[in-house]
């Protein structure tokens, strides 16, 4: 019996490494017909395991098995991702990015996917966290670390302000009140005088932890691994605890009356929610989650102005939520990453950007309305 | 004595029309009460004043001795009135267990800050709750219970019905409010339905029912006192024997012929 569960750990490392290789590789490749290659070949390997329902048998119940082990080394594959990047911190910055929207869609997620309101404000809640956070860095040196903190909050307040004028209206127009406070605060930071106009704010002060500044590189067992390593740890970090945060409010009450919502408001009602103050709930900590990943950016970067923030930033997320897949957190991170490292990967194609998230849109909502990764039922411990 | 539920002149009208109109209507802790009509003479907006998803025009509710005119309707449901719907509105892409569990809402109290931080507690919230539901369901039907986590949009229409059921039953209600609870159902599927609700009402002292049906043999079976609802106005009241003789009802539902010949 040990010895079956000997192979199966190391037929699981296995699968796991050869992806992370694969996943490496394909980051490390510039050329685009090799990218397209590369692209048709993930698709293949997606498709057969739709197909091939031997193996997918095996491998979920593979990793529904050894749950705890599989995650802990994908965890150790992922830690090992500025070592296997040193010498381009290009990738590492794009895996940032790909983290900062995680945290991104993973808030949308609590809105678009649990309770099916659709908020293109994103941008507003990620821009009110960069610049409180900035602004209070630069004129009064709060740390960054406080700054994360009251980022989130400002944010988390500004979608409280929100979310009131919101439920008046429904559907649509909810929409459309989002979209015009996105835009509000777009105009705003262009026309406030201090917040740098359309400047923007130079010079923001890196964060620091225990002396070590976080624009120095990080010498770890003999290696140099470039700054930008900093910024991933640290987004690692962030992204694993907005997972969980995620996922336990998903398998709580609160994420069921969210869903009960999203099914049919007026049988929510009826069995007694309070659908005002927990659309409202989604509205703060969607906000939060922006903030955070706000004050993240403006820290990393150093350099924060207006058109970060605009509302295409928005149509991003909302993309990345419905392509990943509504109400499944693993699939949102996977919109997320998916949709921050195909475009670098295109660059030579960044014109027609937009119109690629249109195409995305449309698709998957007339032929795979539910994303790549769809909702799953809750499963109770008891009776399963 | 007080009674379970009291309404009184109660009236709604939009535009002109009167759809609800001084209705005056008591349920008793125990008593069936079965809401007749034909169709459109305003049973189901009858459901919507009692639950707040219309506001009364005029008249009053009165609800184990409280006022529910104005309030919001899951303040309303908070107070144990549940109800099922004529055209059942399961949450369809959530499993028959979780419908059930969003039933318990009312009486659950963890919010977003046990969720995040206090894990044990919310584990032992659906624990309970999974156990309760369960429960509920395997009283129905035992492989409703077994198959919990099917997807309600997958049910057949009787299973959801008996979904539909558990769900209001899982709040705890003292008024449960059934609209149509038969509509679609099969000789042998109704059958079954009115042994449910005499199951209910078994199980659940002291619950009082107003049953919505336009079939009349459910009515006979379980109904105590039967109301006759046309145009909007309460035109008759008594038992099923007593209905089923009043000349004004069987006008409602016939018509009057030697009168519309006439004319």
């Amino acid at each position: 019996m040990r010895s079956r569960t000997l192979g199966r750990a190391i037929l699981l490392i296995g699968v796991e490494t050869i992806f992370f290789i694969l996943f490496a590789a394909f980051m490390m490749t510039f050329d685009t017909m090799k990218i397209v290659l590369f692209i048709l070949f993930f698709i293949g390997i997606g498709l057969l395991f739709t197909k091939w329902d031997r193996a997918r048998h095996v491998l979920t119940n593979l990793f529904k098995e050894l749950k705890i082990f599989a995650s802990l080394w994908f965890v150790v594959l992922l830690l090992t991702v500025p070592f296997v990047f040193q010498s381009s911190p290009y990738l590492i910055h794009i895996c940032v990015m790909a983290g900062l929207f995680a945290i991104l869609a993973l808030g949308l997620n609590f809105q678009l996917g649990s309770t099916n309101v659709v908020n293109f404000a994103t941008a507003a809640s990620y821009g009110i966290g960069a610049y409180a956070s900035a602004l209070l860095a630069v004129h009064f040196h709060i740390s960054f670390w406080l700054g994360l903190l009251i980022g989130g909050s400002l944010a988390s307040l500004f979608g409280l302000l929100l979310g009131i004028p919101c439920m008046k209206t429904k559907d649509y127009y909810l929409s459309l009140v989002t979209i015009a406070f996105g835009l509000i605060i777009y105009i705003l930071l262009i026309n406030f005088t201090w917040t740098g106009g359309p400047n923007g704010i130079p010079n923001i002060p890196p964060p620091s932890l225990l002396g070590h500044s976080f624009k120095d590189p990080i010498h770890l067992l003999g290696y140099q691994l470039p700054f930008q390593s900093n910024y991933y740890y640290l987004i690692f970090i962030l992204v694993g605890g907005s997972l969980v945060v995620a996922h336990r409010l998903h398998h709580s009450r609160v994420g069921l009356t969210w869903n009960a919502i999203r099914e049919d408001e007026i049988a929510a009602r009826c069995h007694g929610i309070d659908v005002t103050w927990y659309k409202i709930l989604a509205f703060c900590i969607d906000a939060f989650f922006g903030g955070v990943a706000g004050t993240v950016y403006s820290h990393y970067i150093g350099f924060i102005s207006p058109e970060n923030f605009a509302f295409i930033v928005s149509v991003v997320v909302v993309t990345m939520v419905i392509l990943g897949g509504m109400d499944n957190v693993f699939g949102v991170i996977m919109g997320a990453i998916l949709l921050t490292i195909l475009p670098e990967k295109f660059r030579a194609f960044e014109d027609f950007r937009i119109l690629i998230y249109g195409i995305i849109i449309i698709t998957m909502l007339r032929f795979r309305p539910q994303g790549l990764f769809p909702q799953k039922m809750r499963i109770y411990k008891k009776n399963g | 004595m007080v009674h379970l539920l009291e309404t009184e002149k109660l009236t709604i009208r939009f535009g002109g029309l009167a759809a609800v109109n001084e209705v005056d209507l008591t349920v008793d802790h125990g008593e069936t009460v079965g809401l007749i009509g034909p169709n459109g003479s305003g049973k189901t907006t009858f459901f919507n004043l009692l639950t707040g998803i219309y506001r009364p025009t005029e008249g009053s509710i009165r609800y184990a001795g409280e006022n529910l005119v104005a309030l919001p309707t899951f303040k309303i449901a908070k107070q144990g009135i549940a109800r099922t719907f004529q055209n059942n509105r399961l949450f369809l892409n959530l499993s028959v267990l979780d419908n059930v569990l969003i039933g318990m809402h009312p009486h659950q109290d963890s919010n977003w800050f046990d969720a995040i931080f206090r894990r044990r507690y919310v584990e032992k919230e659906i624990e309970k709750g999974v156990e309760k539901g369960l429960e509920l369901l395997s009283q129905f039907s035992e492989e409703l219970a077994s198959h919990c986590y099917q997807r309600a949009g997958d049910l057949p229409q009787a299973d959801r019905r008996k979904v539909e059921i558990c769900r209001a039953l899982a709040s705890n209600p003292k008024l449960l409010l059934l609209d149509e609870p038969s509509a679609g159902m099969s000789p042998a599927e109704t059958e079954e339905l009115m042994e449910d609700i005499r199951r209910v009402r078994q199980k659940v002292r002291g619950i009082g029912i107003i049953i919505i049906e336009h079939d009349m043999a459910v009515i006979r079976e379980v109904a105590d006192r039967v109301v006759v609802l046309n145009y909007g106005r309460k035109i008759a009241e008594g038992t099923f024997q007593e209905i089923s003789s009043n000349e004004l009802v069987l006008e409602a539902y016939l018509g009057r012929e030697e009168k519309n010949a006439q004319a």
